[in-house]
């Protein structure tokens, strides 16, 4: 099922198991829910997954013009496999059988070998039940039924049961280690070390795309114009992007220390420092009209901590 | 229509497993009736020997070796009034030379995840949609 807190879209990416070919039991294909959010993404728990590797026997075929559909049993759960015909193959006539040409000639003939080769390309592209099939491919449901489109597939030799027994083995530790942990946004942990810089870009990104889920499935919101939205994301934008901003702001720095070193020279100012409120109407004046009181007292902040000015008195400031 | 998938099951507890049900399991080809589609694998754990009647009919015509270790996928057919089991033959593989401890060992570990994701699961039950 489908997990109800799905991931955004947008941070899949992050996720390993969604860029990768996982190899998951094919009940566990069968049964993944499908995305609300892309059609043809699926859910492993809280992994998005849209490609899979598989290894089975084949338990059934069924041959169409351009397609072979093989039902892939890998123990666990039976699932249509469709492999594409090589065009290679096609119009070839009759597949070089193994004649003994070379024999008769006495000799290595290079185009009777490379028929040879062929022919065993040919073989390991097309399986009978009961072969041993290796599929990596795309997921999908169609009528109803969950398949596997193949993007590369391939008869596997397997005498000795070695791979499909080392397959055995390495399935339940794929799952312990990765497919049945979950996936945690990388942004979230970093959140909490209050990260700086792009990172701080990431966890706003999708803190923002979740308040907007939230808003919008709340209100069942269909359509909406960014005007609409956008004091949903003003906390965040304010508590974090401005501060960031504010603090890295070099000319607006600049511009107050030098207001405060000239004004501090002035008779009225010399003993307790510029108040607040006057550093604001001069910002204003020379600056920017419309920077708030609470960036320059973030400002103000960040430059008394760098030890640049100081405060004299809850709203004074004066240079050092 | 697809068919059930075929859940690896040792020779011994094949006798255990209910009619119909799709199975994969091992042994040595001591013995093949082509006239009758019969063969016989059989397996020894711990100074018993197992034997299991395969009926080849679907997997026919193959190359016995016997002696050899096959590899056997099918349907469990449990008649009346026959006494022990018939496995219908699917697929039928010569796996001669095989590991038998390690393959013993990765079918007991899947079984164990298994039983792990979901501790109430019957290991002789075909896995389904309802008990995984």
């Amino acid at each position: 099922m489908a997990d109800v807190d799905e991931l955004p879209s947008l941070l899949w990416g992050l996720d390993t198991v969604f860029s990768a070919y996982p190899k998951l039991y094919i009940i566990d294909i069968l049964e993944m829910g499908e995305s609300r959010q892309v059609p043809g993404v699926y859910f492993y728990k809280t992994h998005p997954v849209s490609q899979v590797d598989v290894l089975g026997t084949v338990v059934c075929k069924r041959e169409r013009e351009d397609f072979y559909c093989y039902g892939v049993d890998d123990s666990t759960g039976v699932i249509n496999c469709l492999c594409w015909k090589d065009e290679k193959w096609r119009d070839q006539g009759e597949p070089a059988t193994c004649r003994n040409s070379s024999v008769a000639s006495g000799g290595f003939n290079i185009e009777d070998e490379l028929k040879r080769l062929k022919e065993t390309q040919r073989k390991s592209s097309v399986l009978e039940i009961g072969d041993l099939l290796r599929v990596r491919g795309a997921v999908k449901t169609s009528r109803g039924q969950r398949e596997i489109k193949a993007s590369c597939f391939y008869k596997v030799d397997d005498p000795l049961m070695a791979v499909q027994i080392s397959r055995m083995v390495e399935m339940p530790q794929l799952y312990r280690k990765w497919y049945d942990k979950p996936f945690q946004v990388p942004g979230d942990e970093l959140c909490a070390k209050e990260a700086t810089g792009s990172t701080n870009f990431q966890i706003l990104v999708s803190r923002s795309v979740l308040t907007l889920q939230e808003f919008l499935s709340e209100k069942g919101v269909a359509r909406f114009r960014p005007y609409d939205v956008e004091f949903l994301l003003h906390p965040l934008v304010q508590n974090a992007v401005s501060d960031q901003v504010t603090e890295q702001d070099k000319d607006l720095h600049t511009g107050i220390k030098n207001i405060i070193r000239e004004d501090t020279k002035r008779e009225k100012y010399a003993e307790k420092g510029c108040h607040i409120l006057h550093l604001l109407s001069s910002i204003r004046q020379r600056y920017s009209q419309n920077i708030s009181r609470e960036a320059l007292q973030v400002a103000l902040t960040f430059l008394e901590c760098n030890s640049d000015i100081i405060s004299t008195t809850e709203a004074h400031y004066t240079i050092l | 229509m697809l068919p059930h998938p075929a859940v690896f099951h040792f020779p011994w507890e094949i006798h255990l497993i209910k009619d119909g049900a799709s199975v994969r399991t091992s042994g040595r080809l001591t013995s093949y009736k082509p006239q009758e589609s019969k063969a016989i694998l059989s397996t020894q754990q711990s100074s018993i020997w197992y034997q299991l009647t395969v009926q080849t009919t679907l997997v026919e015509p193959f190359q016995p070796i016997l002696g050899a270790q096959y590899l056997v996928l099918g349907e469990i057919e449990k008649a009346e009034g026959v006494s022990g089991v018939v496995l219908c033959a699917r697929a039928l593989n010569c796996v001669d030379g095989v590991d038998l401890a390690l393959m013993q060992q990765a079918i007991l570990e899947q079984r164990y995840f298994f039983k792990e994701r979901k501790p109430e699961l019957n290991i002789l039950e075909p896995l389904s949609p309802s008990n995984v």
